[in-house]
């Protein structure tokens, strides 16, 4: 029953929703996620959970092979390293409002120190665990080889490499054009950018939340539910034929999945006015085109003028930089976007146009 | 933050040092680790066992070596060095001065030799500088160089003289030196003769010591140098492994723990050090199969290349048991990624096929060679296409076309409906009725269907009308010469079940309730001459008189099946047929428009429509002869490369307790096909239609292994099985005769006789083993034998039939025979028989000493022959053959009750009293005294 529900829970069509609401909450709570206390009953309530989860041999089976080692250890550390940022956060904020400045200002604190040993010498330390780490690691769990490629006989499913599962997801919402060239350019081009758009001093050599709630928040969603998540959801939960399998689901390789996806241009020229799709290629992707310029071109200067955010923000990083960071932002948010339109529509693309390689 | 820390420091040092202390030892403990774990490997465990192992077998050689050496000899020997020593210590003055002789000639040749080297060069060279002169015209220059090479070849050739005088001087020295020394050389040489293999061994043994010079070479770090523990490969040229981009010769790396493999002596040791059990046939240098060129998964399959450990080779358990017994020994695991694991042992003989696609049975693949007779038996080949093996084979049931003149519709029907329930023996499988089609609307469609079939069966019949008019015979007697004349060797019959179950015939049907089942007349004409119902089919005429075949028809008629005969079949439901053949045309029309396409038929158009498609649908014209059908290709998916077809391609449906492997799903497909629909909701038209054959499992995993051994694997040229020209012709006499089923009764070179296991008593009562028969008689003898048989063995009850043999079967089946002689078709005719003198006279004593009239007594005496007529062997048997058989003639025929008159070897004759007892003239003498015998009688 319970193993039942979990199945359900996962689909990415309601597990989506609530990884960003639990996001939310995270946030929104950010002082109470980052006790300790509330660490110690996490910890205390996933080692049962996880054990509960181990015993299925669905499950476990997954869980074991030697690929999806690497993505238990990122889930642990990234759990880890987020709760200890949110954590030191939440004391310097409680510090900040009783104006006391954040800890890492106290004199104490800003005493200097040698860069060697204090520096240097726990680098070193650190290569050699990481090294004595990966020998073993190596040692114990053999490299997972397959056969040798057959080019008329596919792994079934074929999976990236652990952290490319993320791009592979969006392949499920996307043209492999948009999802693999597009949009994993605008993710490096964005991430370089980022010193350049925020200019923002606050929160330099000291952890905080409250100073820059929106700079954390646009880059945690980003990270966590956008990257993370799929990643999760790429290693757990797509079986043969990319279909979505519970955690504790037998990956039978004829399940079937109904999905039959519509254009845009389909579900209005032929659903809605019923008079079929024009010859003219930019007549029939007209709403597409329309309403993909409209999102792009208008969101920004309507944001700018309409919402308090949107105005101070523009005050403050000037119009270049906001133009940039809004068309980045609103890049990030087409894939929550398109997923949703995909669960709610059956949407295959806002604009087609496999004739111009061109998919939205 | 305490206080003992310096300024400008974060921590203290001495915590700093010792959590480095820590993590180097840790970084220490892992680099040593690597190593280790690179070092460490199972086989090489096993070679050093493997190395223990031969040293314990190299004892007990050298032990029985010790035994064999004559040991009084050897302390004379001994003896005798010792004395000859003293002799020789007595001539030491005059040896040493010999050798002071021999030293300073072969000085003198070294320095010769030095010499001529250089003049040799000289003259080289000073020639080139002539040359060049020459061709420079440079007169004066070529007169000075010619004076100076002419000097120069006379040294060089006289240098050349000198050497030879030299070694003639060495060589007279040295033979004294011999003379010298004769009494220690000609001793140590008798000695070493005698312990030659006690040497060898002694040195073998030393190969295997746990020396430093051992643990050197193979030490971590120095192994890469000279190991003597190491990975063994062969690398075969002509098997490839199919890598997908190309085709790889295959490494078979297997010997590196099978080390014994193809060293006979090892058979008793555990695995992996046995002897391979065929050594004779595989792996062995003299077998046809030698390891270095075949290798080992080229037959076996599973990864070669793989050493890691037992379970990454792909090794496959037979059975759970064995299963157990790995997981628990050898730590065994399911094969990872592995497309074609190895073959289980008891499929092992499937690795056959690839290279012997094409051969009709494959001696020594007992379990092939069965699978395939399964096959054969119930025609899996009309419907699947499966390699060359089966490729133009006759079609496994009769024919259909005359079949209103046999039987009537009634029993048709009921008959297709359910085989089993007139003929719990019947080879006709079952369509109907199975877990997939029993629910009630799919009853009613199938139904509809057999009606329609028989409908359209009846409609395309031609007339019959049968040769002969039954008249009561006697059954007894019918039923003994049913069981006498042969007719077991195709067909099992009710009431004979003993000896039917004893050869398991299956070429023709079991024999039961035929009094049900066909006409009198018919019968009666189908047994006296079924060529008569049925051009071509392969059951031949016994020769039977007017009252034997009475006789039999009267027994057969006898068994009647009461139960069948009291089903009648439910008359055509015009509904469901008009449903199924609407369905039909729906597949590219809407259904509203097929039913009225439908309507417009005439209901015999309708029915006879429904009834065509029915049968295309079940694929009844692949194995029975049909009009209407003529190049439709069988129904079934083609099975050809079903060895190398993805597990994930193989449909489970919902059988879940099948196993993930192709013979498993082989296997349980055979014995139930209707299982992989059960619980899955399908609609009528996609039915799995794989009749039910009602095997066994052990028939199923037989037919298994045939089909296993189809495999895509690419065999290059070279190491396909290659047919010469004979073999080829032997290999088309032989799908000849096992077209008409001569080894249902005919043992040939030692492959089935299947009527044989009921003459176990006394194999002199069945029908002739055929051993090389294409020697043993006569071209033309055979040719007028296969179109009018006459009898040979007048005491045989069992006859040989007379077959309706096409022209081209003939000359395959005798073409066939010969070439498994290696006979030539036109040497050896018939012989004159020219006496040399003193011959025949000899010859007529041997006749009456050895008594052949005893036993050949036919034109001799009254008494009941034991052999054949001997009139009839020069017009029959080959004048080498007799000699051969009179030679030896139980190592033609073992068992045979022709006696060895010139014992085992052929040389010594039991009556020395002729011709000196010289064995060869006197079989020379029979031989012509025999052929002389028809001689006469023609005359």
């Amino acid at each position: 029953m319970l193993r039942e529900l979990v199945n359900r829970l996962s689909d990415p069509i309601i597990s989506f929703p609530l990884a960003t609401f639990a996001f939310y909450l995270m946030l929104r709570y950010y002082k109470i996620f980052g006790t300790k206390k509330f660490a110690y009953w996490t910890v205390g309530i996933l080692i049962p959970v996880t054990t509960w989860f181990l015993a299925d041999p669905n499950f476990f089976s997954i869980i074991k092979t030697p690929d999806n080692i690497p993505i238990i250890i990122l889930l642990i550390s990234v759990g880890f390293f987020t709760w200890f940022a949110l954590h030191k956060a939440a004391i310097n904020d409680t510090r900040i409002e009783e104006g006391l400045g954040p800890i890492e200002a106290t004199p104490e604190n800003r005493e200097k120190v040698w860069s060697w040993p204090n520096l240097v010498y726990v680098e070193l330390f650190a290569i050699i665990a990481c090294t004595a780490f990966l020998i073993v690691w190596a040692i114990i769990f053999k490299a997972p080889l397959e056969e040798p490629a057959n080019p008329t006989w596919a792994p079934n499913p074929a999976k990236a490499p652990w952290y490319f599962l993320g791009l592979q997801e969006m392949l499920v919402y996307f043209d492999p054009w948009m999802a693999g060239v597009v949009l994993p350019g605008l993710i490096v081009g964005g991430l370089i950018a980022i010193p350049y758009i925020d200019t923002n001093p606050k929160g330099n050599g000291y952890f905080t939340f409250k100073e820059r709630a929106m700079a954390i928040t646009a880059f945690l969603y980003g990270w966590l539910v956008l990257w993370v998540y799929l990643i999760i959801v790429g290693v757990f939960l797509r079986g043969p034929n990319w279909t979505f399998y519970g955690p504790f689901e037998f990956w039978d390789f004829h399940k079937v999945v109904a999905s039959f996806n519509v254009n845009l241009s389909e579900i209005i020229w032929i659903k809605m006015l019923g008079i079929g799709l024009p010859k003219n290629l930019v007549m029939r992707e007209i709403f597409g085109i329309i309403l993909s310029l409209a999102y792009i071109i208008i969101i920004p200067p309507w944001f700018a003028k309409a919402t308090k955010v949107g105005r101070d923000l523009l005050k403050n990083v000037g119009s270049i930089r906001y133009y940039i960071f809004m068309f980045l932002i609103l890049m990030t948010m087409s894939l929550p976007i398109k997923m949703i339109l995909r669960w709610l529509f059956s949407l295959k693309y806002i604009v087609a146009l496999p004739e111009w390689e061109l998919n939205l | 933050m305490s206080e003992s820390k310096e300024p400008g420091m974060a921590f203290q040092m001495t915590k700093l040092h010792k959590v480095m202390a820590v993590l180097s030892f840790i970084f220490f403990v892992t680099t040593v680790w690597v190593f280790l774990d690179d070092y460490i490997r199972p086989w090489k465990a096993i070679q050093v066992e493997a190395q223990q192992i031969k040293r314990r077998h190299t004892e007990e050689a050298i032990k029985a070596a010790k035994k064999e050496i004559d040991s009084k000899k050897l302390a004379e020997l001994q003896a005798n060095l010792g004395k000859g020593k003293d002799i020789v210590a007595s001539r030491k003055k005059e040896i040493s001065k010999t050798e002071d002789e021999l030293k300073a000639v072969l000085t003198k040749i070294k320095a010769q030799t030095i010499k001529n080297g250089t003049s040799n060069g000289d003259v080289s060279a000073i020639n080139f500088q002539y040359e060049t002169a020459q061709k420079e015209h440079n007169a004066k220059e070529a007169e000075k160089k010619l004076a100076e090479l002419l000097k120069l070849k006379a040294e060089f050739s006289q240098g050349k003289d000198n050497l030879k005088a030299y070694q003639a001087e060495e060589k007279i020295i040295r033979a004294k030196l011999a003379d010298l020394n004769k009494e220690v050389t000609d001793n140590e040489k008798a000695i070493k003769e005698i312990t030659t293999k006690l040497n060898l061994l002694e040195l073998a043994k030393k190969q295997t010591d746990m020396s430093l010079i051992f643990a050197i070479r193979n030490m971590p770090f120095l192994d890469y140098l000279d190991p003597t523990i190491k990975i063994q490969q062969i690398v075969i040229n002509n098997v490839t492994d199919d890598r997908y981009f190309r085709q790889v010769p295959k490494v078979d790396r297997c010997i590196t723990c099978h080390t014994f493999i193809d060293q006979p002596g090892y058979e008793k040791e555990k695995q992996p050090f046995r002897t391979h059990p065929k050594l004779d046939l595989m792996v062995g240098m003299e077998s046809s199969h030698p390891m270095k060129t075949t290798g080992c998964t080229s037959c076996h399959g599973g990864e070669g290349q793989r050493v890691n450990d037992f379970a990454s080779v792909a090794h496959m358990p037979d059975g759970e048991k064995q299963e157990k017994e790995w997981i628990q020994k050898y730590g065994w695991k399911e094969p990872h990624h592995v497309a074609s694991p190895m073959l289980k042992l008891s499929q092992t003989e499937a690795g056959c096929v690839k290279c012997h696609s094409g051969v009709e049975l494959i001696k020594g693949a007992t379990v092939l060679n069965e699978g395939r007779m399964a096959i054969e038996k119930y025609g899996c080949y009309g419907c699947h296409k499966m390699g060359e093996w089966a490729e133009n084979r006759r079609k496994p049931g009769p024919s259909l076309l005359k079949i209103a003149g046999k039987v009537d519709k009634e029993w048709f029907k009921s008959w297709v409906w359910e085989p089993r329930s007139f003929n719990k023996h019947s080879r006709m499988p079952a369509f109907f009725r199975q877990s997939n089609n029993s629910k009630p609307e799919f009853i009613r469609y199938n139904m509809a269907e057999v009606n329609a079939i028989a409908e359209y069966v009846y409609d395309k019949s031609k007339p019959y009308v049968p040769n002969e008019k039954f008249h009561a015979g006697n059954a007894e007697n019918g039923k003994k010469i049913i069981s006498q004349v042969g007719c077991l060797g195709c067909h099992g019959v009710d009431g004979l079940e003993d000896q039917s179950n004893k050869v398991k015939a299956y070429a023709g049907p079991w024999l039961t309730g035929l009094g049900s089942k066909v006409q009198p007349d018919w019968l009666v004409s189908w047994l006296k001459k079924p060529s008569h119902y049925q051009e071509d089919t392969i059951m031949p005429s016994m020769r039977l008189s007017d009252q034997e075949a009475n006789d039999i028809a009267t027994y057969l008629l006898s068994m009647r099946n009461k139960t069948f005969e009291a089903l009648t079949f439910s008359p055509l439901d015009t509904k469901a047929r008009d449903e199924l053949l609407a369905d039909y045309n729906s597949t590219f029309d809407t259904y509203e428009s097929a039913v009225k396409k439908v309507a417009k038929m005439s209901d015999r158009e309708k029915t006879l429509d429904l009834g065509k498609r029915s049968i295309g649908k079940y694929g009844c014209y692949s194995c029975h002869n049909l009009e209407g059908f003529d190049g439709y290709e069988g129904i079934g998916p083609n099975l050809t490369k079903e060895g190398s077809k993805p597990i994930t391609q193989f449909g489970y449906g919902l059988q879940h307790d099948v196993a993930q492997t192709r013979d498993a799903w082989i296997t349980a497909h055979l014995q139930r096909p209707s299982r992989w629909d059960e619980g899955i909701d399908k609609v009528f038209k996609d039915l799995n239609k794989m009749p039910n054959f009602y095997m066994s499992e052990a028939e199923a995993k037989k037919i298994t292994v045939a089909i296993l051994g189809q495999v895509a694997d690419v065999v290059p040229m070279e190491g396909i099985k290659k047919h010469d020209a004979g073999a080829a012709l032997y290999n088309q006499g032989m799908k000849v005769a096992g077209k008409y089923n001569c080894m249902g009764c005919h043992q040939i070179d030692g492959l089935r006789g299947d009527i044989l296991k009921m003459y176990a008593d006394d194999i002199n009562q069945g029908p002739p083993r055929l051993v090389n028969e294409g020697h043993r008689v006569q071209t033309k003898w055979m040719y007028h034998f296969f179109g009018n048989v006459q009898p040979i063995r007048p005491w045989l009850q069992i006859r040989m039939p007379s077959f309706n043999l096409s022209l081209e079967e003939k000359n395959k089946l005798i073409a066939g025979f010969q070439q498994g002689a290696h006979q030539g078709t036109f040497e050896e005719p018939e012989m004159e028989v020219v006496w040399e003198p003193g011959e025949k006279e000899g010859a007529a004593k041997l006749w009456s000493a050895y008594n052949c009239v005893s036993c050949h007594s036919i034109g001799f005496t009254k008494d009941t022959p034991l052999a054949p007529n001997l009139h009839l062997a020069s017009g029959r048997l080959r004048p080498s053959w007799i000699r051969k058989w009179l030679t030896n003639p139980q190592a033609i025929l073992p068992g045979t009750v022709m006696p060895s008159f010139f014992g085992e070897d052929g040389t010594t004759p039991t009556e020395p009293g002729v011709f000196g007892g010289d064995a060869k003239k006197q079989i020379n003498a029979l031989t012509k005294y025999v052929i002389e015998l028809g001689k006469n009688e023609k005359k």
